[in-house]
C-alpha cells in the first residue's frame, strides 16, 4: 500500500523535483514538498515564518481530520472515591491516589466487597464489561463525530476501531457496524493491542485508505474501556495502572476529497515512527497467572526512556518538511502521566503552555490511551486559537517501548 | 545584508552591534533573521548583543491607526527566542540602556557595561508597559526595586545597577571583559547549560512538586548526554 508520503514524493517525480524554487538552496526540504508556487491559489501565510506547503492543487489531495468526537461512560469518579468505595488504606497507596496529577476518571467500576477492595471480577467479567461498554460509549463518540458534519453511520465507507482494553472476535467493527447500523460493503480494520501510541499507529493507514480512495468517508475509532484490564491486589505495580487509567472512546472522520478544500480541518502530512526494541519489556500487558486475567506492567524508568528517545521522530518528521520546532503552533501530545510528559517537555523542548491540553486531559479523564491525544486535540480546537495555516504536531507513546508521530496542517 | 544591525561570527563567538540606537520593525525583522541563523546554522557557544537602545521608535506607530496588541506579542516572542537560545548570550551596553534595549538585556545570561551606561524602563511614563521586564525584571533585583525602576521609570547608572544585580560587571574593557567571562563558562556543555538556564528562569513560578518532576526530566536529559559521560570517564581514569 502506498502511503501518504510515498504519494507526495511520486507527486514530485511526476514534476520533477527541480521545478521547485528553493530546493536548492534549502537542501532539508523534502523535495515533494519544496515551495511551489500555485498559479490557482495563493500560499497560506505561516504566522511562525514556517515555509508554505504548496504542492499544486491537482495532487493536494491530502486526507483531512474534518471532525472529532468523544464520549465518556456516565459515571466520573474522583481518586478519593475509589480509595473510600475500596476500603484502600495502605499510605503509599493513598498518596500515589491523592497526589496524582489526575482528579476524576470515567470508570465501570465493580462494586466494593465488604471486607475491602473490589468483588472479583474474572476475565470473562471483563471481556463482557469491554462489550458492554463499547456498546455503550462508543456510538455517542461515533454520532459526536458525524453529526456536525451532517452524515450518519449510512456514509461511513472505511472503519477502523482501535482498542487494546478487550478481545473479541468478530471485533468491535463488526459490533458496531450490526448495532449501529453501518452499511454492509463497509471496509474495515480492527487494531488490538497496540497500546496508547495505537490511534497514530491507525491513522497512519486510514489516512492512506482515504488518499486512495478520494471523496469516501473513513472513520477512526480508539475505543478504550480501561476499567475492563486490571487487576486489584494490593502490591504497588497495580495500583500505580488502577491510578493512572481512565474508560473513552474518540473518534474521527478522515476524507480526502477536493470539496473539503475551503473546510477549516488539517491536512495530514505525514508520520514518523520510533521504536526503542531494548525497552520491550517496560511496558506490556501480559497474562498474569496468579491472577487469572490480563495485567499491565509499567517500568519506572519508561517515562525517560520516552523522553530521551522523543527527539528522534520529531527530529526527522520535521526534518522531511522543512520545518523547525519554533514552526510547530500546536503539541497534541498523548496524555500519558505526568512523569512523560515532563520527560518529553525537557527533551523536546516544549512549554507547559504547549502541552497544556495534554495537562488538563490528564487531570479530567486519566489516560484514556489510544484515545486520549483525540481528546486533547478536541480541546484545542474548542479553544478557538488555531488560525489557517498553522502546523501541528501529533505524538503518542506506547509499549514497544514506540513513539508514533504525525505532522498536520490547518 | 542588515541595516540597523550588524553580524559577525568567527570560531564559537556570534556578535549582533546594533547600529540603530531606536527598536523600530525593520531592526526587529533583522533580529528575527539572525535569530534564524543563529537558531538553524550557526555553530557558535557565545553570542554577543552589543551597543546601546533608546527603546521604541514611535514613528512606527501611527497614531491615526488603531493600536494592535499582536506587534507586541511578536516581540515578545522574539525576546523569548534570544532567552532560549542554545548559546551562552552576554549584553555588552556601552550607553543608555532604556525600555526595549533595557528588555533584550534581561534575557541575556551575563550583562557587562561601561561606567557610563545607564539603564531605565520609561515605558510607564509613557502611558504603556515595558514588555515581559514586568515579569523578569524583579527575578534580578527583588520587588521593591523593580516597583521602582518600573513605576517611576527612575535611571540607574552602572554603579547602582551592579549593586542591584542588573549587571554582572562594570567596566572600560568591555572587551576585556567579555574575553573573561567567555572564559568563566568554561567548557560549554550545551545540553546541560540550557536545561539549568531553563530549570532556574522557571524557578519563581513552579510549585515545588512540579519544579521536581521537571527537574528530574531535565537532568535524566543531562546524564544521558556524552558530556556526563566523558566526566565519570575522566573521573574515573583520575583514581
Amino acid at each position: 500500500m502506498r502511503t501518504v508520503g510515498d504519494l507526495a514524493l511520486a507527486a514530485t517525480r511526476v514534476l520533477g523535483a527541480d521545478l521547485a524554487p528553493g530546493a536548492g538552496a534549502a537542501p532539508d526540504v523534502a523535495p515533494g514538498l519544496a515551495a511551489y508556487p500555485s498559479p490557482h491559489r495563493p500560499p497560506i501565510p505561516t504566522r511562525t515564518g514556517a515555509p508554505c506547503d504548496t504542492v499544486p492543487p491537482m495532487l493536494d489531495l491530502r486526507p483531512r481530520i474534518l471532525s472529532v468526537g468523544t464520549a465518556n461512560p456516565p459515571e466520573r469518579w474522583s481518586q478519593q472515591d475509589l480509595l473510600d468505595r475500596f476500603k484502600v488504606t495502605d499510605p503509599k497507596i493513598c498518596s500515589l491516589f491523592t497526589s496524582s496529577h489526575i482528579l476524576t476518571r470515567h470508570l465501570y467500576l465493580p462494586e466494593g466487597a465488604p471486607e475491602g477492595g473490589p468483588l472479583p471480577e474474572s476475565q470473562g467479567d471483563l471481556l463482557r464489561k469491554h462489550r458492554r461498554g463499547t456498546l455503550e460509549v462508543a456510538p455517542k463518540a461515533v454520532e459526536r463525530c458525524l453529526e456536525p458534519m451532517g452524515l450518519g453511520v449510512k456514509d461511513i465507507d472505511y472503519l477502523c476501531c482501535i482498542t487494546s482494553t478487550g478481545w473479541l472476535t468478530p471485533g468491535v467493527t463488526a459490533l458496531l457496524i450490526r448495532e449501529m447500523g453501518f452499511r454492509e460493503d463497509c471496509s474495515r480494520m480492527d487494531l488490538v493491542g497496540m497500546g496508547c501510541n495505537a490511534g497514530l499507529n491507525g491513522l497512519n493507514p486510514v489516512a492512506s485508505w482515504a488518499m486512495a480512495n478520494p471523496g469516501k468517508n473513513a472513520l477512526m475509532v480508539c475505543n478504550e474501556i480501561c476499567s475492563a484490564a486490571y487487576v486489584f491486589d494490593g502490591s504497588m505495580r497495580t495500583a500505580i495502572v488502577n491510578s493512572l487509567f481512565g474508560d473513552g472512546v474518540a473518534a474521527v472522520l478522515v476524507r480526502a476529497s477536493e470539496r473539503d478544500e475551503r473546510a477549516f480541518a488539517p491536512k495530514i502530512l505525514g508520520f514518523d515512527s520510533h521504536i526503542i526494541p531494548s525497552a520491550l519489556g517496560a511496558m506490556r500487558f501480559d497474562w498474569d497467572d496468579e491472577h487469572g486475567k490480563y495485567s499491565f506492567f509499567l517500568d519506572r524508568d519508561i517515562p525517560y526512556v520516552v523522553g530521551a528517545n522523543a527527539e528522534k521522530p520529531i527530529g526527522r518528521l520535521l526534518k522531511k518538511f522543512g520545518l523547525r520546532r519554533r514552526h510547530i503552533s500546536h503539541w497534541i501530545v498523548h496524555s500519558g502521566g505526568k512523569k512523560v510528559v515532563d520527560a518529553i517537555k525537557y527533551n523536546v523542548g516544549l512549554t507547559d503552555y504547549d502541552v497544556r491540553h495534554t495537562h488538563s486531559v490528564l487531570r479530567d479523564y486519566g489516560n484514556l490511551s489510544s484515545g486520549s491525544f483525540l481528546f486533547s486535540y478536541s480541546r484545542l480546537l474548542a479553544e478557538g486559537r488555531v488560525r489557517r495555516g498553522d502546523y501541528g504536531v501529533l505524538m503518542t507513546m506506547g509499549p514497544g517501548s514506540t513513539i508514533e508521530t504525525a505532522l498536520i496542517r490547518w | 545584508m542588515y541595516e540597523t544591525l550588524s553580524f559577525e561570527e568567527s570560531g564559537d563567538v556570534a556578535r549582533i552591534t546594533l547600529i540603530r540606537n531606536r527598536i523600530n520593525v525593520k531592526q526587529i525583522r533583522e533580529l528575527e533573521r539572525v535569530f534564524d541563523h543563529l537558531e538553524d546554522v550557526s555553530k557558535a557557544k557565545v553570542v554577543v548583543l552589543r551597543g546601546h537602545s533608546a527603546g521604541i521608535d514611535f514613528h512606527d506607530f501611527d497614531p491615526k491607526e488603531a493600536m494592535d496588541i499582536h506587534g507586541f506579542n511578536k516581540w515578545e516572542k522574539l525576546v523569548n527566542r534570544f532567552e532560549t537560545l542554545d548559546k551562552v548570550t552576554v549584553a555588552l551596553v556601552d550607553g543608555p540602556c532604556v525600555g526595549g534595549g533595557f528588555q533584550l538585556t534581561l534575557v541575556c545570561d551575563q550583562r557587562i557595561c561601561v561606567p557610563g551606561a545607564t539603564f531605565q524602563l520609561n515605558e510607564v511614563r509613557q502611558g504603556f508597559l515595558p514588555g515581559m521586564a514586568t515579569f523578569r525584571l524583579a527575578k534580578y533585583v527583588g520587588l521593591g526595586h523593580a516597583k521602582r525602576l518600573v513605576m517611576t521609570g527612575a535611571v540607574v547608572g552602572a554603579e547602582e545597577a551592579k549593586r542591584l544585580g542588573l549587571v554582572d560587571d562594570v567596566t572600560a574593557d568591555l572587551d576585556g571583559a567579555l574575553a573573561r567571562t567567555i572564559e568563566s563558562f568554561g567548557p560549554m556543555h550545551t545540553v546541560a547549560f540550557t536545561l539549568a538556564r531553563r530549570l532556574l528562569n522557571e524557578s519563581y513560578g513552579t510549585q515545588i512538586e512540579d519544579a521536581l518532576g521537571n527537574f528530574l526530566a531535565a537532568q535524566h536529559r543531562a546524564i544521558s548526554q556524552t558530556a556526563f559521560l566523558d566526566t565519570l570517564k575522566a573521573e574515573h581514569k583520575k583514581q
